[in-house]
C-alpha cells in the first residue's frame, strides 16, 4: 500500500463504520480497530523516523474546483499527535470495556479519532477544516448523549463555543486564499504555497482571525468557559479525548498555520498572547483552588497546563518549543489519566464531589497510588513528565518575555495549592457521614493495567525526556526565531 | 575522567537505594510487607560504607566531576545527569548515610507492627535517596530534581497517618511552604540558565571566578536565599517544620538532622561562590540566621511538647549556620550542621523512646518527669547529645558553635551580641527539656505509670548517634580540609576561588580565641543555670506562669502564625472569588446570557414582521431608494 497517511484516517473511520453495525459486539471491533489504528501509527512513525530522507511523509492526490487538493503530509509533530490519539483511543477502548452502552458510543470514539487524525495529516486547509469541524460531531455526541445529568446544555454549549471558534477560522482562511487568488490569479488551499503577504493590510484582521479560532479551542482565558461544563459532564473517556487530544488541535493549528505563516505579526503579539497565556496558568490554578467537584478541578488545571504549552510554544526559542510540544503530550498522559480515575469512582459511586468522599487511601490503595501519582506528574514533579515541558517552556519564556516566566512560575507554585489538598480531601481525609467510600471498590486488573501503561510512560519521559524531546525537533525547528 | 573510572562505591550510592526500593515495592510488599525493611537496611549499609570510601577518595584528593549522560536537550540548550563526588558534597554525605541508617535501623523497632510498616519504609528510603542524590547532583537542575522529591517525600512522611487531621494539615503546610520557597529555587535556575547558559557548579564557579559582571546575580542569589529558607526553616519561612513533627518520630529525626532541612543550607555552600559575588547579601543571610536562631531559642523555652522543643532547637541551630555562612565561614556552617545531624538525631530518638515508652505517639513535659532512673540508657544518650547541643567544653557541640561565635565576634556588632545570646538560649532550653524530663518528677506531671527502658533495638542507634555527637569535635581538622577540597575547585584546582571565597592558604576555621571560649562557657553557663533555677530550685515554675499574655505570644510566635494564617486565607479568598464568582457567575453568565439576549432580540424584532403586506412594502421601497441614492451618488 503506498498511501500510509490515507490509511492512517480511514482505518479508524473503517472502525466507526464497522462498530456501527456490529451492534452488541461493537466493543470487540473497537477494540480491533484500535490496535491495528494503533499499529499502523506505530510502523508509520517508526518508517518515518528510522528511513533517512523520509522524515516527512507526503501524499499528494488530484486538484478539483477552486484549488481544492487532497493534500496529506506528516512530519514528526503530526506523527507524534497522531501517536498520541491512537494511544488514548485505544486506552479509552480499553477503560470504557465494562460500560453498558450501544454501539454508537464505539462508534463515536472510532470516528473521532478518524477526525482528530485528518486533522493533523491536512495540509490542504479545506480539509483541514473539514476535519476540524468533523471532530465536533462525534465529541458532541458522546457528551450529549452518554454524559451525567447535565449534559444536553454541555454538549450545546461545547458545540455552539467551539463552532463559533471555527467560523471565525474559516472566514480567516477563506480571505487567506482568496487574498491569494486575487494577487497571483492562482486558486490554491495548499498550506505551503499560500502567502501571508498577499494579505497585505487585512493581514492582522486574518492573523486574528485564527487566533481566535485557535484559542478557543486551546483553550485561552478568557474563551475558557465552556471546556470545564464539557468535560464536567462527558464521559471519562469522553474527557480523556476532549482534553488529551482536542484541546491540542489548538496549539497545533497556532503551530501549523498561524505561527508560519504570520511570522512578524505573531512576534508583535507575543505580549498580548504570552500574556493571556501566561494569566492563564494562574487564574486556571485559582479557579481549580475554588471548584468542589474533582472533574471541574481537573478541567480548570487543564487551562492552566495549556497556558504552559503556549508560553512555549509562543516564545519560538528552541526549548520552549519542543518543551511546549512535549508538554502537549504530557498533558494527555497526566490529565487523561486523572480523567480515567475519577471515571472510575464515578462509575462505582456516581458522585465526584471533593467531599463524598474520604479514607480512599485505605480502601483503595491502588486508585490512591495511581491518583497521588498522576497528581504528583500534573504538578510538576521533576522526574516525572509534566516538569519536563514546564521547565523547557518557562526557560523559553523567560529569555524572550521575562515576566511572563515569573508568572509562569507562580502557576507552577500554585498548582500544588488544589492538587493536593483535593488529593487529601478523597483519599487521606477520614470518610464523612454521607460519604460514598464504602461503594468504591479498588481498581481491578483491566483498570490497572491501564494506569500502569499511563504511569510508565510518565516516568519514561520524566526520567529520560532526551528521546522524546528530539522526536519534535526537526518539525519545530523551521519555527525558531 | 571517563564514566568506566568512576568508582564502584559512587554507583553503589544510587544503585543500592533504588534496587532496594523496587525490590521492596514489587516484591517484599506483596510476599511479606513485615519485611520490607531487610533489603532496605542491606541497601543503608551499602551506602554507608560507599559514602565512606568516597569520603576517603576526597580526602586523598581523588575527587571528581562527571556528567553521566545528557537528560534533555534542544538547539543550544542542554541539561546533563551527573555525578559531582568533591568535599563538602562527602562530609555532609557521610554524616546523612551514617545518621540516616542508624534511623533506618531505629525505625525497623519503631515501626514495628504499624499496618503501614511496608508504605513507610519505601517512602522513608525514598527520603534518603533523594538526601544523597542532592548531594551527589552536578549542576542546578538535578539538584532541583532532588529538590523537590525530598520535599515530596516529606509530605509523604509527615502525613503518615493521614487519619489524624493534624497530620494532614502538618503535611500540606510543609509542602506548600516548601513550594512558596521552590518558587525562589525554580526561578533561580531558570535565572542562571538564562544568565551563564550552563547549570553545572564547576563551569558556573568558572564564570563567578573569571571577574565579569552578571546582571542578573542578584537576583539569582536572592532567589537562592529565599528558597534556602523555605527547606531549612529560616525567617520568614520557617513555620512548617514545627508541625511537621507529626510525622512518625524517626522522619522527624531523619528529616531534622539529615534529608530535609540541611539540603537548604547545603544549597547556600554549593552555591556561596555565587552568592558571595553580591554586595550585601551574606550580610543578609548572616542576619536572617542570627534573628531565626535568637528568636527560635527563645521559643523552644517555652514548648511542652518534647519534639517541638526539639524542632524549634532544629530552627535555631539552622539559623547558627545560616550566619556562620553570612559571615563567609563555609566550613564552620558545614561542621555545625554535620555536628548537629548527630546529636539533634539522637535527641529526637531519645524523645521517640520516652514517647514509646508511654505508649503515646508523642511526650509531653506534663506527661514526664524523673525518667532518670528507669531509662538509664535514654537518659545517658541523652545527656551526652544534650551536653553537646549546648555546646559545652569537650562535647562536638562546643568546637562548632565555638567556630561560630569566634566568626561573629570577628564580625562584631550585634552579631557577636546575637550569637552569645544564642548560645546561653540554647544551654537554657535543652537543659530546661533535660531537668524536667528526666528529673522530678513533680506534682504537676501525671506519673508515667511503667516506663520502661526501649528494647535494643532502639536504645542501641541512639546510643551510637549520642557517642558521635560527644566525639564529633575530632572531625574537626577533616572537615576543614574537605571543605578547602571542595571549595578549590575540582579537579585542576582552581587557585582563584580562594580569592571569591575570601579563604585564606589553608586553615579555614578560625583560630581557638580564649575569649570567645571563656565567654561562650560563660553564657552557656548562665543559660544552664536559669534553667535549674526554674524547674529545679522552683519546680512547680514552668506550670505557674503559663496562661498570660506571655504563652499567646509564644503560642502564635510574636504573632508571626496569625499572620501567616491570614496570608493564607486571603490567598483562598482570592481563589474562591476568582472560580466562584469572577469566573462562574460574571464570566460564564455573561457567555450563558447570549442565549437569553438573542432571543430577547428576535422577540423585539418579530414585532416589526407579522405578516402585513403594507409593512413589508414600505420596507422594500425604503432599501431600494437607500440603494439606489447610494449607487447613484
Amino acid at each position: 500500500m503506498n498511501m500510509p497517511l490515507t490509511t492512517l484516517w480511514v482505518v479508524p473511520l473503517l472502525g466507526a463504520a464497522v462498530c456501527a453495525l456490529l451492534g452488541a459486539r461493537a466493543k470487540i471491533g473497537a477494540l480491533i480497530f484500535s490496535m491495528i489504528f494503533f499499529g499502523a501509527a506505530s510502523m508509520v512513525a517508526w518508517i518515518s523516523h528510522a528511513t533517512p530522507g523520509l522524515s516527512v511523509l507526503n501524499e499528494i492526490g488530484p486538484v478539483w474546483a477552486y484549488g481544492i487538493s487532497y493534500r496529506l503530509s506528516a512530519d514528526s509533530l503530526s506523527l507524534g499527535l497522531i501517536l498520541l490519539t491512537a494511544f488514548l483511543n485505544l486506552i479509552c477502548v480499553a477503560a470504557s470495556w465494562e460500560l453498558k452502552v450501544s454501539a454508537g458510543y464505539w462508534a463515536c470514539f472510532m470516528a473521532l479519532a478518524s477526525a482528530l487524525t485528518g486533522v493533523f495529516l491536512a495540509r490542504d486547509l479545506f480539509f483541514f477544516y473539514v476535519f476540524w469541524e468533523a471532530t465536533l460531531i462525534p465529541m458532541f455526541f458522546i457528551i450529549g448523549l452518554w454524559g451525567s445529568s447535565n449534559r444536553m446544555h454541555a454538549a450545546v454549549k461545547f458545540f455552539l463555543f467551539t463552532f463559533s471558534g471555527s467560523v471565525l477560522m474559516l472566514l480567516a482562511l477563506l480571505a487567506l486564499v482568496s487574498a491569494y487568488h486575487r494577487v497571483t490569479g492562482i486558486w490554491t488551499w495548499d498550506l505551503a504555497l499560500l502567502d501571508a503577504s498577499t494579505l497585505g493590510a487585512a493581514a492582522p484582521l486574518v492573523f486574528w482571525g485564527l487566533v481566535l479560532g485557535f484559542a478557543v479551542k486551546i483553550p485561552m482565558f478568557p474563551l475558557h468557559t465552556w471546556l470545564p461544563d464539557a468535560h464536567t459532564e462527558a464521559p471519562a473517556a469522553g474527557s480523556v479525548m476532549l482534553a488529551g487530544v482536542m484541546l491540542k488541535m489548538g496549539v497545533y493549528g497556532l503551530l501549523r498555520i498561524a505561527l508560519p505563516l504570520f511570522p512578524s505579526l505573531s512576534y508583535d503579539a507575543l505580549p498580548i498572547l504570552g500574556g493571556l497565556a501566561a494569566f492563564s496558568t494562574i487564574y486556571g490554578a485559582l479557579c481549580a483552588m475554588a471548584q468542589t467537584d474533582l472533574k471541574r478541578m481537573i478541567a480548570y488545571s487543564s487551562i492552566a497546563h495549556l497556558g504552559f504549552c503556549l508560553l512555549g510554544v509562543l516564545s519560538r526559542t528552541s526549548q520552549g518549543l519542543t518543551g511546549g510540544t512535549l508538554q502537549l503530550v504530557n498533558h494527555g498522559l497526566t490529565t487523561g489519566a486523572l480523567f480515567l480515575l475519577v471515571g472510575f469512582l464515578y462509575e462505582r459511586a456516581h458522585k465526584r464531589g471533593l467531599s463524598d468522599f474520604g479514607d480512599l487511601a485505605s480502601r483503595a490503595p491502588y486508585l490512591a497510588f495511581f491518583f497521588g501519582f498522576s497528581t504528583l506528574a500534573s504538578i510538576g514533579l521533576p522526574g516525572l513528565n509534566g516538569f519536563v515541558g514546564e521547565f523547557m517552556s518557562l526557560s523559553g519564556a523567560l529569555s524572550v518575555l521575562p515576566i511572563l516566566a515569573f508568572a509562569g512560575v507562580l502557576g507552577v507554585t500554585l498548582a500544588a495549592a488544589y492538587a493536593l489538598p483535593a488529593f487529601q480531601a478523597v483519599f487521606w481525609a477520614p470518610a464523612g457521614p454521607d460519604s460514598v467510600s464504602a461503594k468504591v471498590t479498588d481498581l481491578d486488573r483491566r483498570e490497572r493495567a491501564v494506569l500502569w501503561v499511563l504511569c510508565g510512560l510518565m516516568l519514561w519521559i520524566g526520567l529520560a525526556p532526551k528521546p522524546w524531546l528530539a522526536w519534535f525537533e526537526p518539525a519545530i525547528r523551521g519555527l525558531v526565531r | 575522567m571517563t564514566p568506566a573510572q568512576v568508582p564502584l562505591a559512587a554507583w553503589l550510592l544510587y544503585a543500592a537505594p533504588v534496587t532496594a526500593i523496587l525490590f521492596g515495592f514489587f516484591v517484599m510488599r506483596r510476599v511479606k510487607p513485615e519485611w520490607t525493611h531487610l533489603p532496605i537496611l542491606v541497601s543503608c549499609m551499602i551506602v554507608t560504607a560507599s559514602a565512606f570510601w568516597l569520603a576517603a577518595d576526597v580526602y586523598t584528593g581523588h575527587s571528581f566531576d562527571l556528567n553521566l549522560f545528557r537528560w534533555a536537550a534542544a538547539g543550544t540548550f542542554g541539561v546533563d545527569f551527573g555525578l559531582r563526588v568533591d568535599g563538602p558534597g562527602v562530609a555532609v554525605l557521610a554524616m546523612v548515610s551514617f545518621v540516616g541508617s542508624l534511623i533506618h535501623l531505629y525505625a525497623a523497632g519503631y515501626m514495628k507492627g504499624d499496618p503501614g510498616f511496608s508504605r513507610f519504609f519505601l517512602v522513608f528510603h525514598l527520603f534518603f535517596l533523594a538526601m544523597i542524590g542532592l548531594l551527589t547532583a552536578n549542576n542546578y537542575v538535578q539538584l532541583y530534581l532532588f529538590w523537590e522529591l525530598v520535599g515530596v517525600a516529606s509530605y509523604l512522611l509527615v502525613g503518615f497517618w493521614f487519619h489524624k487531621e493534624s497530620a494532614r494539615k502538618a503535611a500540606l503546610k510543609a509542602f506548600m511552604t516548601n513550594r512558596v520557597g521552590d518558587f525562589g529555587l525554580l526561578l533561580a535556575v531558570l535565572l542562571i540558565v538564562l544568565q551563564f547558559k550552563v547549570t553545572h557548579f564547576h563551569l558556573l564557579y568558572l564564570k563567578a571566578a573569571s571577574g565579569a559582571t552578571f546582571d542578573l546575580l542578584p537576583l539569582i542569589g536572592l532567589c537562592l536565599v529565599w528558597a534556602a529558607c523555605a527547606k531549612s526553616a529560616q525567617f520568614p519561612l520557617y513555620f512548617w517544620l514545627p508541625d511537621a513533627m507529626e510525622g512518625p518520630t524517626p522522619t522527624s529525626a531523619l528529616m531534622h538532622a539529615a534529608t530535609m532541612v540541611t539540603a537548604g543550607v547545603f544549597l547556600l555552600v554549593r552555591s556561596w561562590p555565587l552568592i558571595s559575588l553580591v554586595e550585601g547579601l551574606p550580610h543578609l543571610v548572616a542576619w536572617i540566621g542570627g534573628i531565626t536562631a535568637l528568636g527560635a531559642a527563645i521559643i523552644a523555652g517555652t514548648k511542652k511538647d518534647l519534639k517541638r522543643i526539639l524542632a524549634y532547637s532544629t530552627v535555631s541551630h539552622l539559623g547558627l549556620m545560616m550566619l556562620a555562612l553570612g559571615l563567609d565561614q563555609v566550613g564552620v556552617a558545614l561542621f555545625h550542621l554535620i555536628v548537629h545531624g548527630f546529636f539533634k538525631a539522637a535527641l529526637f530518638l531519645c524523645a521517640g523512646n520516652i514517647a514509646h515508652a508511654l505508649h503515646q505517639p508523642t511526650a509531653n513535659v506534663d506527661d514526664v518527669g524523673g525518667l532518670q532512673k528507669s531509662m538509664r540508657l535514654t537518659y545517658l544518650s541523652f545527656v551526652l547529645a544534650a551536653l553537646s547541643l549546648a555546646g559545652v567544653f569537650p562535647f562536638g557541640g562546643f568546637f562548632s558553635k565555638d567556630a561560630i561565635l569566634d566568626a561573629a565576634w570577628h564580625h562584631g556588632g550585634p552579631l557577636a551580641a546575637l550569637g552569645m545570646l544564642v548560645a546561653a538560649g540554647s544551654a537554657f532550653y535543652i537543659f530546661r527539656m533535660l531537668f524536667l524530663t528526666f528529673y522530678g518528677a513533680r506534682p504537676e506531671q501525671k506519673q508515667a505509670p511503667h516506663a520502661h527502658e526501649a528494647e535494643p533495638i532502639l536504645g542501641i542507634p541512639v546510643l551510637f548517634l549520642a557517642l558521635g555527637a560527644a566525639l564529633a569535635g575530632l572531625l574537626k581538622e577533616p572537615i576543614q580540609r574537605f571543605v578547602v577540597i571542595g571549595m578549590r575547585g575540582l579537579p585542576s584546582g582552581l587557585p582563584e576561588l580562594n580569592l571569591v571565597l575570601n579563604l585564606p592558604g589553608e586553615p579555614l576555621l578560625p583560630h581557638f580565641n580564649w575569649v570567645v571560649a571563656d565567654l561562650g562557657t560563660l553564657m552557656v553557663a548562665l543559660g544552664a543555670f536559669a534553667a535549674w533555677r526554674l524547674t529545679m530550685s522552683d519546680p512547680g515554675f514552668d506550670w505557674r506562669w503559663r496562661g498570660g499574655f506571655a504563652e499567646s505570644m509564644f503560642e502564635s510566635d510574636f504573632g508571626y502564625k496569625i499572620f501567616v494564617d491570614w496570608l493564607v486565607r486571603c490567598v483562598s479568598w482570592i481563589a474562591r472569588f476568582t472560580g466562584r464568582v469572577l469566573d462562574k457567575a460574571w464570566w460564564d453568565g455573561l457567555i450563558e446570557s447570549t442565549n437569553d439576549i438573542v432571543r430577547g432580540a428576535g422577540a423585539a424584532l418579530a414585532s416589526s414582521a407579522q405578516g402585513r403586506v403594507n409593512d413589508y412594502l414600505w420596507w422594500m421601497v425604503a432599501g431600494t431608494a437607500l440603494l439606489l441614492g447610494k449607487v447613484l451618488r
